[in-house]
């Protein structure tokens, strides 16, 4: 388990809503909002190229203080809002959170090390499930879950979620039986399949033409 | 190579290629993928040799995802043929490609091979593309 560090973002609040806050993007902002428990919900600006660089390279359970005109708004990161093409925030939801009630969040599973079953029998891992759903206070939220994939020794066998070590703090709310990362026997070359007719598809409707030439 | 089983129509019309890609724009089944940045016809033969050039540097490690097919007849005339007289025949088959689709992915192996595996894919197409990571991944790499 990894513990986090705290992360601090200034920002101020916002009062252009809706397509307008495409001229606070072009002037180098990013939009935002605050929202959640006891906290009216409030329209923000970071600065853009800040808030990439630290909220990429932050964990998704992530706890981001917020320091809006001087008040600080502990929050964890709910929803990020990319362009897919250029890969830059757009805008994002933070969800602001009471440092003394449990909450529920998403918690990454890495995969370290290297398993003697891909070593030795070159199997796959596949890695099943990529995030653990957690119960614990916002200060105890681990950053991921590491797992060590050096005890996959034969194909077959598997990590589940009963597996992870936590601490007592944190509450898995996830199955504790669902596989989290397996190893399984390569797949057959499948160089014998492209050996198939390459005529081309089977046609179900009829053109005109082929409809007159059977006539 | 990829093409369909069974189509209703033997030959189609062009169509356009207007606007990014709605679905299928982010990278939902392995940890690194290959995302188009241009619209454009891809064609079954460069995504069996994008496949063939990732599958032989994993050196049968991880998994690939191919997230596109080629479901488009592509028709072409024969040389020195006069204009007229129908449309031509199916010569091969497209993926209609707009900027943003991932179109391949790779999984369950490290870092740096699934990268250099994407790259040597990179050059099969005849689009521009950009290697991408998951976004969940704690601290996103690519």
């Amino acid at each position: 388990m990894v513990e986090m560090e705290k992360i601090v973002l200034k920002a101020e609040k916002r009062n252009v809503v809706g397509k307008q806050v495409r001229a606070l993007r072009r002037a180098g902002k990013l939009p935002a909002v605050i929202y959640g428990h006891r906290v009216d919900p409030m329209a923000i600006t970071l600065e853009a190229h800040e808030s990439n660089l630290t909220l990429s390279r932050a964990a998704s359970t992530a706890l981001i203080t917020i320091n809006v005109a001087g008040k600080e708004y502990p929050c964890l990161v709910r929803e990020k809002q990319r362009n897919y093409i250029k890969g830059g925030l757009i805008h994002v939801d933070f969800q602001a959170v009471s440092l003394t009630e449990k909450i529920s969040a998403m918690v990454a599973v890495e995969l370290d090390g290297e398993s003697p079953a891909v070593k030795n029998f070159s199997a796959i891992l596949v890695h099943n499930l990529t995030e653990v759903e957690v119960e614990a206070l916002p200060t105890d939220l681990p950053e991921s879950f590491v797992v060590d994939v050096g005890k996959l020794a034969e194909l077959g066998d598997q990590i589940l979620v009963k597996d992870l070590v936590t601490s007592d703090k944190v509450e898995i709310l996830t199955d504790l039986d669902e596989v989290i990362v397996v190893a399984t026997a390569p797949k057959v070359s499948e160089e014998a399949e492209e050996a198939e007719a390459e005529e081309g598809p089977e046609v179900i409707e009829r053109g005109k033409k082929e409809e007159e030439e059977k006539e | 190579m990829l093409m369909p089983k069974r189509v209703k129509w033997r030959k189609q019309m062009r169509g356009r290629m207007r606007g990014k890609a709605l679905r299928g724009a982010e990278v939902s089944f392995g940890e690194f993928g290959l995302q188009a940045l241009e619209p454009g016809w891809v064609t079954a033969r460069q995504i069996e040799a994008a496949r063939r050039a990732i599958v032989r540097e994993m050196k049968r490690r991880g998994k690939v995802w191919i997230r596109i097919f080629p479901s488009k007849p592509y028709t072409q005339k024969a040389a020195e043929t006069r204009m007229g007289s129908g449309k031509g025949n199916v010569e091969y088959w497209v993926a209609v490609v707009k900027p943003g689709r991932v179109m391949f992915e790779v999984g369950g192996l490290p870092a740096e091979i699934a990268i250099e595996a994407l790259k040597l894919a990179q050059y099969k197409f005849s689009i521009k593309t950009k290697i991408v990571a998951r976004h969940d991944l704690a601290g996103e790499q690519a």
